[in-house]
């Protein structure tokens, strides 16, 4: 998709005005009932095609933060800073030095996209900020010596090799088709996939594809392929579009894609029709059909007006409730030094999992669950490791 | 897999897309003969007209099932006549907005640049606050069968719509400013707008319906672009930068040539796609306007609307 210069440059204006207002701003640090206050930041898709996984992660966030100042346990009151980057790394640095400029945000949620982490992440790690990311799954990004990056998802070569298990164990697939976005995420993915699906002795096509809305010919080569599996790996917008081109074309072949397309706007923009019977492959969990998170969905809707979780907004709860362990344990000593030192010691057991790490910064243990399009309503089959096993 | 057991299919495709571009590149040819101004708010003018015709159709689309037969007739119908409405509207107000006042001052060309662009950023950002920052699908009009196979290659209902009432479009247009008195006003201001002022032509209402002829076509084709693809808020860049491609390719303020140029700019993507990684598509059709422009700078027909299609 053409990214406009001029709304780029537009964009960065306002964050630029933005953050200078930020800084100018001096309020007092305790609230109203007298508690002090801690703020974190948030930076995510708040814009542009993708804006739906950024709004259930920003909403996860707030059901966290809303819990948390509502519990007497906790001696201070957390406070919300958000930032836009629209999922694009041209935007994720401004985004993050927004916060980073917010001398009162000792740590941040986010960022969401991999593509966006990769370019926000030096400055994070530059300022000594804490960053602890939803969703950013692409493998590499806790290899490029970023100090201030954890993730509280697994990272794509967990969910590469867990969906080739399931291709291969449960859908039979002899011919894959892995077509990626050609982002940070989307190559990522496949190329965890790809190497793993070969390793079974599945003949795998590779191609990518930028955004775009015109699917047609690359759907034209997908069935002259004759795959029996199409493997998306991209975000939802993209591949409403392709299941329709498909569709309409003919394609017989099952459809999967990863966890950027599992949200119902993924079903809302293809149509139930051509979304019918789609896989969906995601390392989180589904909160609103686990009845150990049912008490997380009762209060996300509460603080939401009634919106359900979507995908990531589980995983962006359990990073705020991870940070407020960690804030709860600094007491009185808490700066961006103290928290970013802190964090990686934390054991919290959240809804989607226990958040601890290991030294380089990935979530210890994590499972990837397939999903399925029943009735035009994203539907949780189970858990890979199980299901290949049956 | 070769490229010419999908030649057939890869053509259609490339028609249907192409007829898509041929439509919007009317707008800024027209508008482009007229007052040699290069209209960069026409690609909003065909967002807006997409939404119109989109939520017109939704709204009327009945529950449960893809409609047949004489409704689906109905739907795009008057999907079709919403959207160009609203296309049409849009230009109107566009014109009035940001280039009559412009005009009145005779401002240098650049002020009309900055206008449009201007206009642009506010009907993407109005558009993006209105309706959404999401895609809006539009469901199924119609059952989207194979109406007949084409040397190997299935032609669908959806394909034969767009292609059929896109080409009824460009003749008709073609026709217009050919064949009426309104298209001798228009080619008369195209050829030269002082004289055309001595011999009694209203130069002020021709721009006026010159802009509007241009938004109902884009308002449509914003429809059509819908019914094949979605709608968004932000839709309008890519085609608009597409179709202002194929009317350059064509020969810019030429009627017939952003037809053919909206056709040619269609197939070289379909082909390009197949032929080479699909993320070269865009590469290899910029490739080919360079390449033509080299041989021929003022487009495949020249760029003349004066001269009688």
């Amino acid at each position: 998709m053409g990214r406009r210069p001029i709304l780029g440059a537009i964009a960065l204006a306002t964050a630029v005005t933005l953050s200078a207002a930020a800084c100018g701003s001096s309020g007092d640090d305790t609230s109203s009932s007298g508690k002090k206050t801690i703020t974190i930041g948030f930076q995510g898709v708040l814009s542009g095609d993708n804006q739906q996984l950024g709004l259930n992660a920003l909403y996860g966030v707030k059901t966290a933060i809303a819990e948390v100042n509502a519990d007497a346990s906790y001696p201070f009151e957390l406070k919300l800073v958000e930032s836009d980057d629209a999922g694009s790394p041209d935007q994720g640095p401004t985004a993050a030095q927004k916060l980073i400029d917010n001398k009162k945000v000792v740590a941040v949620v986010g960022p969401m996209f991999s593509g966006a982490t990769k370019a926000s992440e030096p400055a994070y790690s530059q300022a000594g900020l804490l960053s602890v990311s939803p969703s950013a799954t692409n493998p590499a990004l806790t290899t490029l010596g970023f100090t201030s990056f954890y993730r509280v998802i697994a990272p794509d070569t967990v969910q590469g090799k867990a969906a080739a298990d399931y291709l291969a164990d449960v859908l039979k697939a002899k011919k894959v088709y892995s077509l990626d976005d050609k982002s940070e995420y989307g190559t990522g993915l496949s190329g965890a996939l790809e190497p793993e699906l070969k390793a079974k002795g599945i003949e795998v096509i590779h191609d990518g594809i930028n955004p775009t809305k015109d699917y047609q010919s690359e759907a034209t080569k997908i069935i002259a392929a004759k795959p029996d599996v199409l493997y998306y790996s991209g975000y939802y917008a993209e591949l409403a579009l392709l299941t329709k081109a498909l569709k309409d074309k003919g394609f017989t072949g099952k459809i999967a894609s990863g966890d950027g397309s599992n949200d119902p706007q993924y079903v809302a923009q293809a149509g139930a029709t051509a979304a019918e019977g789609v896989y969906l492959t995601c390392p989180c969990g589904d909160a609103n059909s686990d009845p150990k998170a049912a008490a997380f969905v009762e209060s996300f809707k509460k603080v939401n007006n009634g919106a359900k979780p979507g995908t990531y907004s589980g995983e962006a709860y359990d990073a705020t409730k991870a940070l407020a362990t960690v804030f709860k344990q600094l007491g009185d000593d808490v700066n961006r030094e103290s928290v970013l030192k802190a964090f990686p010691g934390v054991n919290y057991a959240g809804i989607t999992k226990t958040v601890s790490f290991e030294s380089n910064g990935e979530v210890k243990g994590s499972n990837v669950y397939v999903y399925q399009v029943k009735n035009g309503a994203i539907t949780v089959l189970g858990n890979i490791a199980d299901l290949i096993k049956a | 897999m070769g490229f010419f057991d999908q030649f057939w299919q890869l053509t259609i495709d490339g028609l249907m897309v192409g007829s898509l571009y041929a439509v919007i590149a009317l707008g800024y040819t027209l508008v482009y003969g007229v007052l040699q101004l290069i209209n960069f708010a026409h690609s909003e003018v065909f967002m807006l007209g997409s939404f119109g015709g989109l939520f017109a159709a939704r709204a009327l689309l009945p529950d449960g099932g893809v409609p047949g037969g004489f409704q689906s007739v109905y739907l795009v119908a008057v999907g079709l006549a919403v959207g160009a409405l609203c296309g049409a509207l849009a230009a109107f107000t566009l014109e009035r907005v940001a280039y009559r006042p412009l005009r009145r001052r005779s401002a240098p060309r650049l002020a009309y640049l900055i206008s449009a662009i201007g206009a642009s950023l506010f009907a993407v950002n109005l558009a993006g606050k209105e309706f959404g920052r999401q895609n809006v699908d539009l469901p199924d009009l119609f059952h989207n069968d194979t109406v007949f196979t084409l040397f190997g290659a299935d032609v669908s209902t959806q394909s034969l719509v767009i292609f059929a009432v896109a080409i009824a479009m460009l003749v008709g247009l073609d026709r217009l400013v050919a064949g009426t008195r309104l298209g001798q006003g228009i080619r008369a201001v195209a050829q030269d707008a002082d004289t055309a002022v001595l011999m009694g032509v209203n130069v002020e209402r021709i721009i006026i319906v010159t802009f509007v002829v241009g938004g109902l076509l884009a308002g449509a084709g914003g429809f059509l672009y819908a019914m094949t693809f979605n709608a968004s808020y932000s839709m309008g860049f890519v085609p608009g930068v597409k179709a202002f491609t194929a009317a350059v390719l064509g020969g810019i303020g030429n009627v017939r040539g952003a037809m053919l140029g909206g056709l040619l700019l269609g197939l070289v993507e379909s082909y390009g796609g197949y032929l080479f990684q699909a993320s070269y598509k865009d590469v290899i059709a910029f490739l080919v306007l360079v390449a033509i422009l080299m041989i021929r700078p003022s487009g495949l027909l020249g760029e003349r609307l004066g001269r009688a299609a």
